[in-house]
């Protein structure tokens, strides 16, 4: 009971803080946002068109915006406001306006194939016009009942895609997100815990009739609860408000529990260590920041170099961020991941007993 | 009967004797005065005794439980209002007492109780942070009586407070003692001590060198009471007069007055009074000067409480 007091203090304070708040609530899930919308995000892109759409107005992969001209057209596409643009007038060939981007050029052959598909249908349906005396609208529904079956291409597969086919950049941004915040938010708030000594309220829980392995254990699960809160809110929200998928519920909950333990353990070790809050919080963003990107939370794991895939995992982020790639994108579940859990749990214990140590230490000396 | 029993309390940290053979004892409804200049090792002492700290030597007693850092029946018995501001400033006043409550292990009803004693309740939902001085200080004192203990340590409880809130610090002692709390005061003010306790120990450079009431330890001093009287009329004649009272133990005359050494100036002023007066004597003046704590202190240590 007094270790839940203890630790339900640390969670009250952190969430009265409104900046902390920030750091804990709003600019995990907006970096949620602006890197999965910098992979490419999850929407159907954006096609501007000067004159008549045609086919490409029931395309399901496509959304059409219309322009009136040209012009309007360029410096839409050059704002990014629409993915590309065509101008498809009466007069001319049709031609497109594309940045040097992958969906440029992935919309530039959905507007050829539909386009060839639609001049294709048309010329059939002059042919049939033609030979048997039909009418022209009589002849195109003559050419649409015409079932062509598809031509089946056997496929092997080789190597290994880097991400799945239906992967979009938010499922990609949100697991780092997580690992980099619940680690960092673990330590920078571990601040708390020096204010706690500094302004002797550690001092004086130690002399109430309260032993100071309760204190110790109370101010870890404090560490803890906020790593675990600060993990939750990225991986509810994100899922809430960017779709993110995030695999098999157990396997993706015992991986943030672990992960927590591993934020939870860093924090009380760095809180134990320092004499200042300036001093926690500069060590809580340096670590943060470089285990993250050596974790492969700032670019992903599968982009490094084989020297730099080995550094990633001697890091808990490279076990965490790999541990729920394996969930989100190689469809792995709670037995997929007992490693990456085994590891995590590893780097918790060494964690918790440094730092339980530490802070009995510094608080009974 | 003793609620706080020290006997041989020794301290040291690295070369340093904290504290050296500390013993005094409180008794219940008795409020004892700790006075020592900076670094004397008051505040090593309260640790000990408050079970923060062990001792190397020696033993502390609470009410017949023996106190340890480990000692949980002890520290059930003991209040501490430490000298720093030992609260949440993030937290409300009532958070700030529900959660020293919780490890105290006291009652909820009791948060709304010792808010109404300090004078806090009508604030207890605001931030601590946004307390006054006197506030904060009046909260610091709260938490230390949540679990209503038999013996209340203050480790200058009023260092840098209004005097209203003072004075509410001060009156709220004075009660708890009458109601017969045992309480042992730290401070830096003078007046408080002389005004509160009931006893002082003296410690300095870790050592217990002083103990008692004021007028045991001034008569320890061999300081005295002095009167001092500006008089008209036959000065030789009412010398002589004073100096057969029998708590008059010297009178000396200066000028146009004469200057008394005694054992209990207020006793001993209207017996002096009357006795002049009966005999044709005009008394223009009186001055009394009762030698005090600060007066001892200095004697004691050489340097002032505040230095």
């Amino acid at each position: 009971m007094k270790i839940l007091s203890i630790a339900w203090v640390n969670l009250r304070r952190v969430t009265r803080d409104r900046t902390g708040v920030f750091f804990l609530v709003a600019l995990p899930l907006m970096l949620v946002f602006i890197i999965g919308a910098s992979f490419g995000g999850a929407t159907t892109p954006l096609l501007g068109v000067v004159g008549e759409a045609g086919a490409l107005r029931t395309e399901p992969s496509v959304r059409v915006k219309d322009f009136p001209d040209e012009a309007a057209l360029r410096a839409a596409v050059e704002h990014g406001e629409v993915s590309a643009g065509l101008v498809r007038t009466s007069a001319d060939t049709p031609r497109m306006l594309v940045r040097a981007d992958r969906t440029g050029q992935q919309l530039r052959m959905l507007v050829t194939t539909t386009l060839t598909r639609e001049a294709n249908r048309s010329a059939a349906g002059d042919f049939v016009a033609s030979h048997t005396g039909l009418d022209r609208a009589t002849a195109l529904s003559v050419v649409d009942s015409v079932r062509v079956e598809p031509v089946e291409v056997r496929t092997s597969t080789t190597g290994e895609a880097l991400f799945p086919q239906d992967f979009s950049g938010f499922d990609l941004g949100a697991a780092n997100q997580l690992v980099l915040f619940t680690f960092l938010n673990a330590l920078t708030t571990s601040a708390a815990l020096v204010e706690s000594r500094a302004l002797g309220v550690t001092r004086r829980m130690l002399a109430t009739p309260t032993p100071a392995r309760v204190v110790v254990a109370g101010e870890a699960l404090g560490r803890v609860a906020i790593a675990l809160l600060q993990g939750l809110i990225v991986l509810i929200g994100s899922a809430l408000l960017f779709g993110v998928r995030w695999g098999d519920p157990l396997g993706a909950a015992a991986l943030l529990g672990a992960f927590a333990l591993v934020s939870g353990g860093a924090g009380l070790l760095v809180g134990s260590l320092c004499r200042t809050q300036q001093q926690s919080t500069g060590a809580g963003i340096l670590l943060g920041l470089s285990l993250a990107a050596f974790g492969g939370c700032m670019v992903p794991i599968e982009f490094f170099s084989p020297a730099l895939h080995t550094v990633a995992f001697t890091t808990p982020h490279g076990w965490a961020a790999d541990g729920f790639a394996a969930l989100t994108r190689r469809g792995g579940d709670l037995l997929t991941v007992m490693p990456h859990l085994g590891v995590l749990l590893g780097f918790a214990v060494v964690l918790f007993v440094l730092g339980a140590w530490r802070l009995r230490r510094a608080v009974t000396a | 009967m003793s609620v706080l029993s020290c006997s041989g309390l020794s301290r040291r940290f690295g070369d340093v004797q904290a504290v050296d053979d500390v013993s005094f004892s409180i008794a219940e409804g008795e409020t004892y005065g700790l006075l020592g200049p900076n670094g004397a090792g008051k505040t090593t002492t309260i640790s000990m005794i408050t079970g923060v700290l062990e001792p190397d030597a020696g033993e502390v007693v609470v009410a017949g439980q023996p106190m340890s850092t480990s000692a949980i029946a002890a520290k059930r018995l003991v209040g501490y209002v430490p000298q720093e501001l030992a609260l949440y400033p993030d937290l409300t006043g009532r958070e700030n007492l529900r959660f020293f409550a919780s490890l105290y292990g006291a009652a909820r009803a009791r948060v709304d109780h010792v808010l109404d004693v300090v004078g806090l309740a009508d604030r207890a939902g605001d931030l601590a942070r946004e307390y006054s001085g006197g506030m904060k200080r009046r909260l610091n004192v709260a938490i230390g009586l949540l679990h209503e203990p038999r013996l209340l340590v203050l480790d200058e409880p009023t260092a840098g407070v209004d005097p209203q809130s003072r004075n509410q610090i001060m009156d709220n002692v004075r009660a708890l003692a009458a109601e017969g709390m045992a309480i042992l005061y730290t401070t830096h003010y003078m007046e408080e001590a002389e005004r509160l306790c009931d006893r002082v120990g003296v410690i300095d450079s870790g050592r217990l060198i002083a103990e008692g009431t004021r007028r045991e330890l001034v008569e320890q001093l061999g300081e005295r009471d002095r009167i001092s009287l500006l008089l008209d009329g036959d000065l030789a004649h009412a010398a002589t007069m004073l100096g057969g009272i029998r708590d008059v133990k010297s009178v000396a005359v200066h000028g146009h007055g004469l200057e008394l050494v005694v054992d209990d100036a207020r006793e001993c002023l209207p017996v002096v009074l009357s006795a002049v007066t009966s005999n044709g004597v005009v008394v223009r003046s009186v001055e009394v000067n009762e030698p005090n704590l600060e007066t001892v202190f200095l004697h004691l240590t050489g340097k002032a409480l505040r230095e």
